[in-house]
């Protein structure tokens, strides 16, 4: 049995009572534990959906995914997207208002029980990021780069199991965009967390353990 | 919570202006229900003490007409109503009300109103004056206090009010034993118009004694009030006067739990007016009553025009921070959360408008009550020291109530936000 089974995964989106897009079309594949995994495909073939799904955004789909076993169906929709994954977006989503530290704190603010290690994990994950020394900036002080390191850091600021990376190198220049893939593979090793990278670029794929590659919502 | 209640707290920071401007509709309705809780109250109590202070409750003013212009007040005129006040209190109505069940006591009296009233030796006399006829003993419950040596007036005698005093800048023991002209000049005469030719007067008393009543007023017997009343109308004599225009007001002094069956038979049976500590009373509570009613509702109103505002303004965040709830939404916030962190938002700016409508009202009351207070006084209202009481825990109650009508008015929008879809919220530009 793999960490993550993905099982027949279908995702329509219906536009009108005559118009509707089959973004995914039935798309199976498993995962292990601690694998680093890109996804590849084109604009359209259904990556983004893929990931909302895995992501817990979009709970709309048909099929089955498992993780260890359980059906994420099982999950309440908050609980999952809080603990069980982290997600990093290519825009990198920082609250622009509040500094590298409070951003990477945000989702323990929604976590209802006391969490004592937060600070230790705190420190730890911006010693890991190189971002000590920026802890008061604000997003709008930091560069690409180190908005995404931001980013990352609040991914894994609650140890989820899985982050999932949805075109994380999108909107930084190419060498940039190696030191986060980088800090992904380190982070990978480090943490032993599994991540699932979304991309449209086959040179950051191959940074990965492995491929799976979508075409109009199927993997081929 | 406490984190949520930060997050919530920064968000409407980032917005101080508009934060601040929305809740200016609370601080007016706050501002105007403190004004009443604080101010209002107090008034109507002080009134009714002071009041109180004066007439007994067991006491009845009757008159032919309707003295204070009560029932006039409330209705339109009729022409019963005219017919009922030509009954003229004279000596029949009189012994009638000695004779009802429950009346004890019976002072006929009679006001000479337009009068110059002069002190001797001061050339200017006392403004609004009036003088009651009426054979009360200084130490009566209508007189606050009295100071003089016999209470009893003698024919000549006249007591004078505290106002009297301070008017002519003299003390109670020097006022004692000074001369005071009575004047009539026919182009002030306010007596009534049944009178006979009238002519020019002056008569001239002994001041005996002096009351506190905070009240513009001379008094002297009722026989010698009868006697000018006569004198400057030409009537023949006492008899004719009071057959022809009659008594202007009767005290009727009741036993106690009879006031009102008295009241009763002498306004039905015998078509009198008769102003009684209740009549007052319940015209006082009418007119504060209404006032706070008034104040009421022009502060719901203002509350009501605050909570859309602050629904307008909250619907607004929901766009402005439909991204942001997305982001707080796929890092792990439920919808309750959203919800939450929203209604908290708008609450905070109902406690905004709360605490700045107390503090500027408990700023305006500190800086305004002296002055008030000072108006009272000239009023006649001696017995208040303080027009404004700060009553904390009304204070809280208010601020509670601000923070309910933003949480209120926030429902909505709230709602609204928890619902969002975070993969639409995330794309939202």
């Amino acid at each position: 049995m793999s960490y993550i089974e993905i099982k027949d995964l279908k995702r329509k989106y219906v536009m009108s009572k005559e118009v509707s897009v089959e973004a995914l079309g039935g798309v199976s594949f498993n995962i292990e534990k601690g694998e680093f995994l890109s996804v590849v495909g084109s604009s359209g073939s259904g990556k983004s959906t893929l990931l909302n799904i895995l992501g817990g955004l979009d709970w709309e789909y048909k099929g089955k995914i498992c993780i260890d076993g359980k059906d994420i169906k099982e999950y309440e929709p908050n609980f999952y997207r809080r603990h069980i994954v982290g997600t990093i977006f290519q825009q990198f989503y920082l609250i622009p208002s509040l500094s590298v530290e409070e951003n990477i704190l945000l989702p323990m603010k929604f976590v209802g029980t006391k969490v004592v290690d937060v600070k230790q994990r705190l420190e730890y994950l911006l010693d890991t990021v190189g971002l000590k020394s920026r802890r008061e900036h604000l997003p709008k002080e930091l560069s690409g780069g180190e908005a995404q390191r931001v980013a990352i850091a609040r991914a894994l600021i609650d140890c989820p199991k899985i982050v999932l990376a949805d075109e994380p190198t999108g909107n930084l220049d190419s060498k940039t965009g190696e030191s986060i893939l980088n800090l992904l593979k380190e982070l990978n090793k480090t943490e032993e967390v599994t991540i699932v990278l979304v991309t449209h670029d086959r040179e950051t794929s191959k940074k990965t353990d492995r491929v799976i590659t979508l075409v109009d919502g199927k993997n081929v | 919570m406490v984190k949520m209640f930060k997050y919530a707290l920064d968000l409407i920071l980032r917005r101080k202006l508009r934060t601040f401007l929305t809740s200016l509709g609370i601080m007016i309705a706050v501002m105007l229900m403190t004004f009443i809780l604080f101010g209002m109250t107090d008034l109507q109590s002080a009134i009714l003490t002071q009041f109180s202070s004066v007439f007994k409750p067991t006491d009845l003013y009757v008159s032919s007409q309707d003295m204070m212009g009560l029932s006039s007040m409330m209705s339109a005129p009729s022409k019963e109503a005219e017919k009922k006040e030509q009954v003229i209190v004279n000596e029949e109505i009189k012994e009638k009300i000695e004779e009802v069940e429950g009346v004890e006591d019976v002072y006929p009296m009679f006001i000479l109103s337009g009068f110059d009233v002069y002190l001797e030796g001061d050339e200017i006399p006392y403004p609004r004056s009036f003088v009651q006829c009426v054979n009360l003993p200084g130490n009566h419950s209508m007189y606050t206090s009295f100071k003089g040596e016999n209470p009893i007036l003698k024919e000549d005698g006249i007591f004078v009010s505290d106002y009297v005093l301070s008017f002519f800048e003299i003390s109670s023991e020097d006022i004692l034993g000074k001369k005071i002209y009575v004047r009539s000049t026919t182009s002030r005469l306010l007596v009534p118009t049944t009178n006979k030719n009238m002519i020019s007067r002056e008569y001239v008393f002994t001041v005996q004694g002096v009351v506190e009543t905070s009240n513009n007023a001379f008094w002297i017997t009722a026989d010698k009030g009868l006697d000018i009343l006569v004198d400057i109308g030409r009537f023949t004599n006492r008899q004719e006067y009071i057959e022809k225009v009659g008594y202007s007001q009767i005290l009727v002094s009741t036993a106690e739990g009879e006031t009102l069956e008295v009241e009763r038979y002498l306004t039905e049976e015998l078509g009198l007016n008769v102003i009684s500590t209740k009549t007052i009373v319940d015209f006082i509570s009418t007119l504060t009553s209404g006032l706070a009613i008034a104040l009421v509702v022009f502060g719901l109103i203002s509350a009501l025009v605050a909570s859309i505002g602050i629904i307008n303004t909250m619907v607004m965040s929901i766009y402005e921070q439909t991204r942001e709830i997305g982001i707080v939404k796929a890092i792990g916030a439920s919808n309750t959360q959203v919800l939450v962190i929203f209604l908290i938002q708008s609450g905070l700016i109902g406690l905004i408008g709360g605490v700045l409508g107390l503090t500027i009202t408990y700023l305006l009351m500190k800086v305004s009550d002296p002055f008030l207070v000072e108006i009272l006084k000239e009023q006649g209202f001696g017995s208040i020291t303080q027009f404004f009481h700060f009553q904390p825990l009304n204070a809280i109650y208010i601020t509670l109530g601000s923070i309910l009508i933003g949480v209120l008015a926030g429902i909505y929008p709230a709602m609204k936000a928890a619902k969002l879809d975070p993969v639409k919220a995330l794309r939202y530009e």
